[in-house]
């Protein structure tokens, strides 16, 4: 057993408000290895990362590398240490070349100039050592997500880092640009170098981890050999109880719900965001959006919400055409909307629970009498759904904007599907949320779709998809290129190739989804 | 027509615009390497007024180079006034910079009757200096190189300027700290660069040249101090550092475009009496509102290309 590269004991860290985010953790890391840490949100996997790389002071504990015990006051000292971290933001400035990027802070300079022939030089060589493909010269505005968060590994790398931080890197991955990064750091701990791999993806933690420690409620709950576990077991520990994510497929689909013909999307400045869309969705059943973000999915969902004009094409709801409709017109027939982004779109951060829960029914006469708010009904109906939703908020009278992610998601999902929907619309649903929140926010889709809703899914996380969808089809620049209906054989792989533009299917193949 | 074409490509004309461009150009530098920085300063015209009267003051007592380092170092601290509440009192910037200009104002004419006894309109009654033109007697006479000469050295020291701070900008780290700043600070600040510190020296450096311009206003365009003799230039800065493309040879051509404007304005109401100077005075506002109109539809253009 080798002596470990970075350990940290009793690390506590409460935040000025009393918050306990990290309460006597324990992390041990042998060098060479890629240790996970999983949890779920609000474990303090995040909290415990800021104190490894010096942006926040533990309270109590100690932090030792190679045997030095260290006592960081910045991010400077933990870089000196070899520490280098990638964020879920990267930090990059757009209009920067990659080689710019890399080096922005500690510049090879000649004279009083940059010298930009040694920089390209020295990122050529990392780039090829670490098996990091990317060009040095484009700018990164250019690059796509994965080759972006390769110059934010080569910029740690460069500052010469032995050990990398990775927070949630797979996030915002498509399924190839993972299998890439997997390389990548294979190639790192080949050479020496050791990885901390955050993640909440169970199934990618156990495919490239060594060990994992887990984290709960601020505390360590255990370490272990990836070797000795399996994704229950590990879910289990993290959530603290026996978690199902397993969905039933629906039992039965009704009729004809919204039927998409031929539907065109211009954005303002003219570009074509999705052409010839072509769908139905029936009543009781879960159709899946897939694609890499930017293929037209939001869009698509965007304009059935009657949030976004119609180029081209139509859009009918139970057989009135929708494009007349006004968004409240809309939602009269039963259309309900679960947002991509909560605090912009889905909530109004600054209102309270109640409020947020009545907001877009101001026509109901519980809510408002004769122009008057009626604010013991808005209450009254708060409580109820917190409690039907198993909302986690001090009161209906709280700010929306100090809740957790999940719980500010279950108050979205609350607000759509307090009655049920003849339409659904969800995008994201669970981007942000922790296990326990999503099984339930999950379950809450599927019931509504049980009680006859026509469910139009878009998700970045393939496995949610997976899990949820009844039927898929996928967008690859604004077109659908394929379509299937679920079975158990259908993988991330498969719908990956399609996402990226790599594989195609045969029009008759793709009639045969469509329903 | 004929008389406009021949003022017009006089040395003499020439000359009036790069006077009337200089203030100008060292006032849409200084907004460049702020707005560049990220901390946009809209105080520059009241930087400029300080300056001037600054300069002329302290040159009734000193040689005309020390008014121009006294001009300069007066906007310079107003930068650094502008940095600290912004920066470490975290007010708007676009605040503080409203704050500096009214504070320009009232303030100097303030203190333009303190230092000329009782006179609110003008220094007149003060014995300032003026910053020497450089003459070269043996281009004099000699078509093209005539243009070289007969300039302030300040004008020169602009042009300069725009060598240097491009070299600055596109050639040294530090130049590319303070891109980086502006374009993105959490970048930046990832890599152990402190944001603040690039985003006050850009004020004070903004500052500074703001200073200059408006040394050069009250010691060469003008000898002396008027009330409100910036006159907007301050504000037409701001649009020229956007119509030069936020680049500072894009910033020299923007600032020679609203000087030959502003040299028009003297020129032509002697050739055609019949058109009203105040109209040809409005001409430079009017080009910078149809410039930035321009301006911003060629990006939305260049935008949608890019899409």
């Amino acid at each position: 057993m080798t002596d470990p590269i970075l350990k940290a004991t009793g690390i506590t860290r409460i935040y000025p408000g009393g918050t306990v985010a990290n309460d006597g953790v324990n992390l041990t890391v042998r060098p060479g290895e890629v240790h996970a840490v999983v949890g779920e949100n609000g474990a303090g996997k995040s909290t415990l990362m800021k104190v490894l790389f010096g942006l926040e002071k533990p309270d109590a504990g100690s932090l030792t590398v190679n045997g030095q015990k260290v006592d960081f006051t910045g991010p400077k000292d933990a870089i000196e240490a070899g520490i280098g971290m990638v964020f879920q933001h990267f930090s990059l400035v757009p209009s920067f070349s990659v080689y710019e990027n890399v080096v922005l802070g500690s510049e090879p300079a000649k004279g009083i100039s940059f010298d930009r022939a040694k920089a390209i030089a020295t990122v050529r060589e990392l780039s090829q050592k670490f098996r990091l493909t990317v060009d040095p010269l484009p700018a990164v505005r250019r690059l796509p997500v994965g080759q972006q968060q390769r110059v934010e590994i080569l910029k740690a790398l460069y500052r010469d880092a032995q050990i990398l931080i990775l927070d949630e890197p797979t996030a915002v991955l498509a399924p190839q640009e993972v299998e890439e990064l997997f390389t990548a750091i294979r190639a790192l701990t080949a050479q020496g170098r050791t990885v901390i791999f955050i993640a909440h993806k169970l199934p990618e933690v156990l495919e490239i981890s060594d060990r994992i420690t887990v984290m709960r409620g601020g505390k360590t709950v255990g370490e272990v050999e990836t070797k000795d576990v399996d994704e229950s077991s590990l879910a289990a520990m993290m959530v603290g109880r026996e978690v199902s994510l397993r969905v039933d497929r629906a039992a039965t689909t009704g009729e004809r719900a919204l039927e998409v013909k031929n539907l065109r999307l211009v954005a303002g400045n003219g570009v074509t965001l999705a052409d010839d869309l072509t769908l139905n969705v029936h009543h009781g059943e879960i159709l899946g959006l897939v694609g890499v973000e930017g293929n037209g999915q939001a869009e698509l969902l965007e304009a059935i919400a009657g949030l976004r004009p119609v180029a081209g094409g139509s859009l009918t709801l139970q057989g009135t055409p929708l494009d007349e409709l006004t968004v409240l017109e809309r939602r009269d027939r039963g259309l309900a909307s679960i947002p991509e982004d909560r605090i912009a779109q889905g909530l109004a951060t600054g209102a309270s629970v109640a409020e947020n829960l009545a907001a877009t029914r101001l026509d109901d006469p519980r809510f408002v009498r004769r122009g008057i708010l009626n604010l013991k009904g808005i209450r009254d109906n708060a409580v109820a759904l917190i409690d039907r939703f198993s909302i986690r908020v001090g009161g209906p009278d709280v700010d929306v904007g100090t809740l957790s992610g999940g719980n500010m998601q279950k108050v979205v999902v609350a607000r759509e599907l307090s009655e049920q929907p003849q339409i659904l619309l969800v995008n994201q649903p669970t981007r942000g949320v922790d296990l326990g929140a999503t099984q339930f926010i999950w379950k809450s889709i599927t019931d509504a779709r049980d009680g006859g809703a026509a469910v139009l899914l878009s998700s970045a996380d393939l496995q949610e998809l997976l899990a949820l969808s009844d039927r898929l089809v996928v967008f690859y620049r604004g077109r659908i290129v394929a379509a299937f209906v679920n079975h158990a054989e259908l993988t991330s792989e498969t719908l990956g190739a399609y996402m990226l533009g790599i594989e195609t299917q045969t029009p008759e193949a793709m009639a045969g989804a469509m329903r | 027509m004929t008389d406009l074409l021949e003022v017009v490509f006089s040395a003499t004309f020439l000359i009036t615009v790069i006077r009337a461009s200089t203030p100008l150009l060292f006032a849409t530098l200084g907004g460049l390497i702020s707005d560049l920085g990220g901390a946009l300063n809209v105080a520059l015209e009241g930087m400029m007024l300080i300056a001037a009267l600054t300069a002329v003051v302290v040159s009734v007592y000193a040689p005309w180079y020390v008014g121009v380092v006294a001009g300069m170092g007066a906007g310079a601290a107003l930068g650094a006034i502008m940095a600290l509440f912004h920066l470490r009192y975290k007010a708007d910037v676009i605040l503080v910079g409203f704050a500096v200009n009214i504070l320009a104002a009232g303030g100097t004419v303030f203190a333009l009757s303190l230092a000329t006894g009782g006179d609110k309109g003008t220094s007149i009654n003060l014995q300032s200096k003026a910053i020497p033109s450089i003459d070269i007697p043996a281009f004099e006479g000699i078509p093209v190189l005539n243009f070289f000469t007969g300039h302030s050295a300040l004008s020169w020291l602009a042009a300069l300027s725009v060598a240097g701070i491009w070299y600055f900008l596109y050639r040294t780290p530090r130049g590319m700290w303070l891109r980086g700043v502006g374009e993105y600070p959490a970048a930046p600040e990832a890599a152990g660069i402190g944001v603040n510190a690039v985003r006050a020296w850009s004020l004070v450096a903004s500052g500074a040249l703001a200073g200059l311009g408006g040394a050069q206003l009250a010691m060469f365009n003008y000898i002396g101090f008027t009330r409100d003799m910036t006159a907007g230039r301050g504000f037409i800065a701001l649009g020229a550092v956007l119509l030069g493309a936020r680049h500072p040879v894009g910033a020299m051509l923007a600032a020679l475009l609203f000087g030959l404007f502003e040299a028009l304005s003297i020129v032509m109401p002697g050739i055609f009496s019949w058109i009203p100077g105040e109209l040809v005075q409005t001409i430079p506002f009017v080009v910078t509102l149809l410039a930035l109109i321009l301006f911003s539809y060629r990006t939305q253009r260049a935008e949608r290309t890019l899409s």
